[in-house]
């Protein structure tokens, strides 16, 4: 039931409660917050069904939120580090829950509706569909140079040889971007007057929500 | 880049540009919508009008709607999220209403044969998919013409088919194609006029017919082994493909300097280079490959062959330790690649992969080729000389890798694998893309190689390259040897061929099983 209500939502109230979630969690006024708003959030994505896959997010970016944490450790105490790092996790992992709840080109269409110029949203939903595409692209590099002696394991040692990985990754970027600019110039981008097959309307479901999340925030920043 | 280009192209004609590398193709079929002169920089003169107007006049937002384009790189092409999307993205730019904008995506899926894609990321299909999407995408729009920019560089021969056929419906309906190819047996039979291009000039506007008769060598364009073979019996018309030879002479001997010169097989117990065993790889549970077992002996050059997706890169991958095995094991000149690194594999079996700018990033070629074999210990500056002798790269030694021509590239990324001087030398898909001069030059590399005792492994899905030089081939289909042997042999195992979406090759048709038969039926009717 969970999952049919936030498809139903428009994806502008969707980023809009996630900015308040967001307000929240940098808000929060002690461990005891900031733990529960974790643990709801963790409960919320497993609810959405995405667990799997926050897991595996979860082993990239608690590294960060660790070397974070040590960072305010050596300015300041364990327990602020502590509290640091769960922060950034949670804010994080909001945007997560968010990203995987939403398509990025269902998130640009709503946002022109808003106002935002099309050029602007186009970018925000298409450069997400193409790091899947540059991965691939640079998985392909780094094998192309350990078959000829280039020691370019996956990994922080690349960075040595810097020139080899760095050169190849640029230049097949740009070669992207020009092929992708040709394209799009073929089929029309930058014309006026454009349509767009999928209609995002605020349904007043979507204010009720915004409205009871905003009524929930004041509430919540009122008791910490 | 082009120079007195006077050409007039009808609403429902079926054109064909070609001409050798750096002959101006790809800047012609970029006048077409617009993109030179207003996307490209550059200075034109002189007009191109498209639908009875001016080109200079009007911008890319004009004329996309009358000529749709597709380009060469199926993957840098499409920039949405499904292919319903996609098909929209171009009505959503002519401001269409969003019921119409509907009608049409079903109705150019449907056109194409895609209706099944309609929900899939358009970066989780096959190069030939994507093809296909790309036209219908352009077709959604309803032009007058389709201009494509070397469509089939990139595909298999099972997806070359598959849009052979959806161009040949398209234009039936109505609407003007224009393919800009090197490979004329994909399209010689296709297009009803053919316009070479040699140096940005046209030197030839002729039905396909007429062109036979044209020195194509000279423009670097190879015709179809019908072509010469029909021009060389005298038949008339010249066949265009070979399905279109139904009768032969009794004696061949003729032609015998057409046939592909597969290399005599080696002599037994010829000590082995590779050895795989019960090969077996899987990702994220997902297996890959499945049991695969065969040796390459020294000396020997293997085709391995099959489909895109059928494996055959994840295979060369294991060969120097990229992958490792999840059971059976690899061994490269006796040692097993599950416990050496890939930097010393590299010593041992050179792989040139498929796409050379992956790895170019030094700023001369001859510091290019060095630059593994110094990284791995192995320099030898006269065996490098001797290289670069051999691939006719002295001119190009201080020119910089990246500006040099596809097929410069290629030999480029050759020399650079074979640097370390490793036993073995892979190369995969080698001809992709490629015109007939670099084929040949390729060839007469291969054969050198192979007389100095070079071990050879060929990852291709050009089966007429593979029938000229080597000695066996290996089929993969799913990741599954499914047949092996001689190129003959091979060929002749329908079920293997249809399991690996493969083709025999026109060679095959001609001198192997079905000409005999041929052969026999033109005597016994002469005897009636």
């Amino acid at each position: 039931m969970t999952t049919t209500i936030i498809k139903k939502l428009d994806p502008r109230t969707k980023l809009v409660l996630t900015f308040f979630y967001a307000a929240w969690v940098v808000g929060a006024g002690g461990y005891g917050w900031l733990v529960s708003a974790f643990t709801l959030l963790a409960a919320f994505i497993g609810f959405t069904g995405r667990f799997k896959e926050y897991v595996r997010w979860l082993r990239l970016v608690l590294p960060m939120s660790i070397f974070f944490g040590a960072v305010i450790w050596w300015t300041a105490n364990l327990s602020e580090a502590g509290f640091a790092a769960l922060k950034l996790l949670t804010l994080t992992s909001v945007f997560f829950a968010f990203f995987t709840t939403t398509l990025p080109e269902d998130l640009a269409n709503a946002l022109v509706k808003a106002g935002l110029p099309y050029p602007v949203a186009f970018v925000l939903s298409t450069s997400l569909q193409f790091v899947p595409v540059m991965s691939r692209k640079v998985k392909n590099i780094m094998d192309a140079q350990r078959a000829r002696g280039i020691p370019l394991e996956p990994g922080w040692a690349a960075l040595r040889h810097y020139p080899a990985f760095l050169s190849p990754v640029l230049i097949q970027a740009f070669q992207l971007a020009e092929a992708l600019a040709e394209a799009m110039e073929s089929r029309g981008f930058g014309l006026t007057g454009r349509t767009f097959l999928k209609e995002f309307r605020m349904t007043p479901g979507d204010w009720m929500a915004m409205s009871a999340g905003l009524a929930l925030l004041l509430v919540l920043f009122f008791f910490m | 880049m082009l120079a007195d280009i006077d050409l007039v192209v009808d609403a429902d004609e079926f054109l064909l540009v070609c001409g050798p590398s750096g002959s101006g193709k790809s800047t012609l079929c970029r006048t077409f919508n617009g993109l030179i002169p207003h996307f490209h920089n550059g200075e034109l003169r002189g007009d191109i009008r498209v639908a009875g107007k001016s080109a200079k006049s009007q911008t890319v937002g004009d004329l996309f709607r009358h000529v749709g384009m597709v380009f060469q790189d199926p993957e840098t092409q499409l920039f949405n999220g499904t292919v319903e999307q996609e098909i929209a993205f171009g009505l959503e730019s002519l401001g269409l209403p969003r019921r119409e904008i509907a009608r049409r995506i079903y109705e150019s899926a449907a056109r194409v044969d895609i209706p099944d894609l309609l929900r899939r990321n358009p970066h989780e299909l096959s190069g030939g998919e994507q093809q296909l999407v790309s036209i219908a995408a352009v077709l959604a729009h309803r032009p007058s013409l389709i201009v494509l920019d070397e469509p089939y560089a990139n595909l298999d021969p099972f997806h070359v088919h598959q849009v052979r056929e959806t161009l040949r419906t398209i234009h039936q309906s109505g609407i003007g194609v224009v393919i800009c190819e090197h490979r004329l047996s994909y399209t010689l039979p296709d297009v009803h006029r053919i316009v070479v291009l040699d140096k940005g000039r046209i030197v030839s506007d002729a039905p396909p017919h007429d062109l036979v008769s044209l020195d194509m060598e000279h423009y670097g364009l190879e015709l179809p082994l019908a072509v010469r073979v029909g021009k060389r019996l005298g038949l008339k018309p010249v066949p265009l493909d070979i399905h279109e030879i139904v009768a032969l002479p009794s004696d061949m001997s003729a032609l015998n300097d057409l046939k592909p010169q597969t290399p005599a097989p080696l002599p037994h117990g010829a000590p082995s280079a590779l050895v795989v065993e019960n090969l077996s790889f899987s990702i994220g549970g997902k297996p890959i490959l499945r049991d695969i077992n065969f040796t390459l002996a020294k000396g020997e050059c293997l085709a391995i062959v099959g489909a895109n997706g059928a494996g055959k890169t994840v295979l060369l991958k294991h060969l120097n330790g990229i992958f490792r095995p999840s059971q059976g094991r690899v061994a490269v000149m006796g040692k097993d690649t599950r416990e050496t690194k890939t930097s010393q594999l590299a010593r041992l079996i050179g792989i040139a992969f498929q796409n050379p700018n992956n790895q170019f990033f030094k700023l001369t070629v001859i510091e290019e080729i060095e630059v593994g074999a110094k990284a791995l210990g192995c320099y030898d500056r006269s065996w490098i000389m001797e290289l670069v002798a051999l691939l006719h790269l002295e001119p190009l030694l201080d020119r910089a890798p990246f500006r040099l021509s596809g097929g410069e590239k290629k030999r480029v990324a050759f020399a650079a694998a074979l640097a370390a001087r490793p036993a073995i030398l892979a190369l995969d898909e080698p001809t992709a893309g490629q015109g007939w001069y670099f084929r040949r030059a390729l060839g007469r590399l291969l054969t050198r190689l192979r007389d100095r005792g070079q071990s050879l492994i060929l990852v291709t899905h050009d089966l007429a390259f593979a029938e000229a030089h080597a000695h066996r081939w290996l089929v993969l289909a799913e990741g599954e040897v499914i047949a092996r042997g001689r190129p003959g042999e091979v060929m002749g195992n329908k079920q293997a061929l249809e399991r690996a979406h493969l083709e025999p090759t026109d060679a095959h048709r001609l001198w192997g099983g079905e000409a005999k038969k041929m052969n026999i039926e033109q005597r016994t009717s002469n005897i009636e």
